[in-house]
């Protein structure tokens, strides 16, 4: 470390700290991103973009800091500054579109049908979690974003203050009505399934 | 006899009084999250110990914490996303 301090690194040393730090982060990046755009080609730009900035301020960064959280704030700032302008299409079409992308997934190929058959248990899973999706696709963006932020990613209150450039405060608040409409989201479906809640 | 001291808490705040259950709730989540100091932890575990809606509430609120992080699909990385993004970073000067 030490006597890396005052020399310039070389592209490939830079290259290699740059990859070595900050691309394990992509999956996290990626999910973040898709639950954000709702699309994979629109997450795949996104992420793209925050890692070309990102390399762009490398300098600043400082080895040893939180690259997770510096990631998701470049990535949240693109969005917001970009994105958010480019989809005009307002947040009622995510439900669909989402829908759309698990069914592809499982009901398209001929198996579709069996496999969700076979594997009971499996398919409430799955069920669940189609569920807490689409109901977490329905929240307004900046309600989707604490939820995946906290519970998802597991990002402290400072971290994602600083994430959101928002004092804990508001990040405490808005956690918890975004909590309230995920619960009453759920709920509904919980009734129409017939439990009790 | 818990219904009776519900009924209680929910005459305070009635009243216009900060009851304990209404502290209680906005403790809900810095406890979920691990975000509270020891004495708000030591604060909420003595009261849901004695009060049955609030005990109740926090069930709730971590299975819904627990359904967003146990059940939420995420995403697979397309395989191609890595390299195209060091093949973009080492055309960059
Ligand atoms: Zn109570």
């Amino acid at each position: 470390m030490s006597e890396q301090t005052g020399k310039q690194l070389s592209k490939e040393e830079k290259d290699a700290r740059f990859e070595a730090e900050l691309l394990p982060v992509l999956d996290p990046l990626y999910n973040f991103a898709y639950r954000l755009t709702l699309d994979e080609d629109d997450a795949n730009d996104l992420v793209q973009e925050t890692y070309l900035k990102a390399y762009r301020f490398f300098d600043y960064f400082e080895q040893g800091t939180n690259a997770k959280a510096w990631l998701f704030r470049i990535l949240k700032n693109s969005f917001i500054n970009e994105f958010r302008k480019k989809s005009k299409q307002p947040a009622k079409v995510d439900y669909s579109e989402v829908e759309g992308y698990y069914n592809s997934d499982d009901v398209e190929g001929e198996g579709g049908v069996a496999s969700t058959t076979d594997m009971r248990t499996e398919s409430v899973q799955d069920l669940i979690g189609d569920e807490v999706a689409s109901a977490l696709n329905a929240l307004p963006v900046d309600f989707r974003t604490v939820i995946i932020l906290c519970d998802l990613e597991g990002f402290t209150y400072e971290e994602m203050a600083k994430i959101l450039d928002i004092p804990i405060g508001t990040v405490r608040s808005r956690l918890h009505r975004a909590r309230n409409s995920l619960k009453e989201k759920l709920e509904k479906y919980a009734k129409s399934m017939g439990y009790n809640s | 006899m818990e219904s009776r001291i519900t009924e209680t808490h929910q005459k305070l705040s009635e009243d216009g009084h900060e009851s304990e259950c209404d502290k209680i709730v906005m403790l809900l989540d810095l406890m979920i999250d691990g975000e509270a100091s020891s004495e708000q932890q030591a604060y909420f575990n003595t009261h849901i110990e004695e009060c049955v809606p609030c005990f109740e509430s926090h069930q709730k609120q971590k299975l819904l914490k627990g359904l967003v992080c146990g059940h939420l699909k995420r995403v697979i990385v397309p395989e191609s996303l890595a390299l195209s993004i060091k093949a973009r970073i080492q055309e960059t000067v």
